[in-house]
């Protein structure tokens, strides 16, 4: 008790020193503290983008994508395409209660004097229930609009308010591409997203793929959705999907990917990224740790006389020991708690833009950690203010 | 009490010069006794002084505290000695000046390996009391005289009950008249609370208060 009070004694006679020291870990703890919350807020939207997009869904795409891009991988370099004849195959597998073509291409549709560009997928009536896309205005196409090859389209709020000015008064409205006319027949749901490299579902165009034929003269897809009727048929249908494409193709020229384990690639992706970020910002904890020993060491040699007082009177090395690593580690979690508090205020303010934020875990990391350095660098000066001899400390001037 | 057998002191000076600051010390010194250790500046009184109160260690010789040597005994155990058997008074006081002169009081017990048999913060205020220093209680070191500051300085010596006061130029800092009344508190502590006292100084006038006088010159007892 009597160490904590005397070493915030110390502190209050030495506010300005107190501070600076202190900000080297308060900037330290704070640049850890924030890239873990940016960190925990990306993982959090990208499994927020995953969750809307309903379960048990299986994605079957060309290549080897989840692999990376390397020499010895060719998968990463042939792209083949997909047919109806693959999706006929697919659809006859046991347990797949949606199967989901899709075809995507960015076109540029002109409605009156505006102008857009947008993502057109290309798909069957179940593209809304496996991308989970609900109509505000209108309706959605179904699969008899795609039998028809029907000239219609759904467009998301973002696109009909740039082409129409307003979402409601979309529905009914043509667009043009390519000479075709197209009307819009729906407009969808708000669903937020984009800005941070995800999709914008907001701009996106949904039209019959086979109405899109007149611009896939291939008649090809780049991705099937099958939806199973339950989660434990996933993996035998994955099993069937397999041996189905393996007619066909070779088993380095398609993926067949399940959904959580796109969302674990991709976190683990993120996941070393920001390891990385935050191991960098741990460095500026080790200068700040480095200010600390300094400062110690100055408080050490000024109080060399008291040192050898407190001797006189009884004190023990390890007496003398624990007081100045108190004194340190406090001035270091002094550093470590502000640096939190000012990285609460950030984050507070920033929620707006990006979904940041601070788990337990930050919070003990940043308590810890600056403990942690309080001892470490504050043990070499409170040995060397232990080991004095007594009676060289008392004589000191 | 306290015995010192054949204790000399050197200093390394340099790689080839041996400063001797003590040679040959035997001494006795007896519980209850006033004694002062009179000798010129450089004459190694300090040094002694700073054996005798465990602050310092012999070169040579051994020292013995109620019968124990010291060489036998490990640093923890000598901080404990310091603590429960020895109260120093220095002339510089050696108050430290950012605590209050009752935490000043206080800091040895803070630092006591053993329960203590009495309450120190109302034995603190009693010795406060006796040394009319009760009302500067809550005042810095450096807001009160050199004559307030050595009573706290005393006060401090006291508080764990030691055997020994050991004084080192304790009026040295102080006019005659403080000095002399300093003097009449260290005699009071001998006769009264049976504590043996043993100071350390270069005036006679202060020597001839005490009991007993021993006079080092050069490293070397009279």
């Amino acid at each position: 008790m009597e160490f904590i009070q005397s070493a915030f004694l110390d502190f209050s006679r030495n506010k300005g020193r107190t501070f600076l020291t202190s900000l080297g870990i308060l900037i330290g703890v704070m640049a850890v503290v924030l890239l873990t919350a940016f960190g925990l807020g990306l993982r959090a939207y990208i499994e927020q983008q995953f969750e809307d997009l309903g379960s048990n869904l299986i994605r079957v795409v060309p290549g080897k994508p989840l692999e990376g891009v390397n020499f010895s991988n060719p998968g990463s370099f042939i792209t083949i395409k997909f047919d109806e004849k693959d999706v006929q195959n697919l659809s006859r597998i046991r347990d797949v209660k949606i199967i989901v073509p899709v075809y995507s291409k960015t076109i540029h549709m002109v409605a009156g004097n505006h102008k857009e560009s947008s993502t057109v997928y290309a798909s069957t009536g179940g593209i809304f229930k496996v991308l989970n896309v609900k109509a505000e205005y209108g309706r959605l196409f179904t699969d008899q609009d795609v039998d028809k090859r029907s000239k219609v389209i759904v467009i998301g709020q973002t696109l009909a308010e740039d082409l129409f000015s307003s979402a409601k008064n979309a529905v009914g409205k043509s667009v043009k591409y390519e000479g075709q006319k197209y009307t819009v027949i729906g407009v969808t749901e708000k669903k937020g997203g984009g800005g941070f490299g995800g999709p914008d579902f907001d701009s996106f165009t949904y039209m019959p793929y086979k109405t899109a034929y007149t611009f896939n003269t291939e008649k090809t897809f780049m991705v099937i959705i099958i939806q199973t009727k339950t989660e434990e048929a996933i993996k035998p249908v994955i099993r069937q999907a397999d041996k189905v494409l393996l007619k066909r193709y070779d088993t380095d020229e398609f993926s067949i990917i399940q959904q959580e384990e796109l969302l674990t690639a991709i976190n683990s992706i993120f996941g070393i990224i920001n390891s990385v970020l935050v191991a960098i910002a741990a460095i500026s904890l080790i200068v700040g740790g480095i200010g600390i020993i300094n400062i110690m060491y100055v408080t050490v040699t000024e109080r060399i006389k008291e040192i050898g007082i407190r001797r006189a009177l009884g004190a023990r090395k390890s007496d003398i020991l624990i007081q100045f690593l108190v004194a340190s580690v406090i001035l270091s979690l002094i550093g470590g708690l502000a640096g939190l508090a000012v990285s609460y205020i950030i984050v507070f303010f920033i929620q707006a833009y990006f979904p940041a934020y601070i788990d337990l875990n930050s919070v003990l990391l940043a308590v810890g950690v600056s403990s942690g350095i309080g001892i470490i660098f504050g043990v070499f000066p409170a040995k060397k203010a232990a080991e004095l001899s007594p009676i060289d400390a008392i004589r000191y001037e | 009490m306290i015995q010192l057998k054949h204790v000399w002191k050197k200093y390394q000076i340099d790689e080839d010069v041996v400063f001797t600051a003590l040679k040959d010390i035997s001494l006795t010194i007896e519980k209850g006794e006033f004694t002062s250790l009179i000798g010129p500046s450089g004459s190694g009184k300090s040094t002694l002084m700073h054996i005798i109160g465990l602050l310092d260690k012999a070169s040579e010789g051994e020292v013995l505290i109620q019968g124990q040597n010291i060489a036998d005994l490990s640093d923890d155990e000598i901080s404990t000695l310091r603590n429960e058997f020895v109260g120093f008074v220095f002339q510089q006081f050696n108050l430290i000046n950012k605590l209050t002169i009752k935490e000043n009081i206080l800091l040895p017990t803070t630092y006591a390996r053993k329960n203590l048999a009495y309450d120190p913060s109302s034995r603190a205020d009693e010795i406060m009391e006796r040394f009319g220093i009760l009302e500067k209680a809550h005042s810095y070191p450096n807001k009160i005289s050199g004559g307030q500051q050595q009573r706290v300085a005393i006060a401090r010596s006291l508080i764990m009950s030691p055997s020994l006061i050991l004084a080192d130029e304790p009026t040295g800092n102080l006019d005659t008249k403080t000095g002399n009344e300093i003097m009449k508190l260290l005699a009071q502590l001998n006769n009264k609370d049976n504590i043996t006292v043993l100071i350390v100084t270069h005036e006679q006038g202060i020597a001839e208060k005490t009991k007993r006088k021993i006079q080092i010159i050069d490293g070397a007892l009279l």
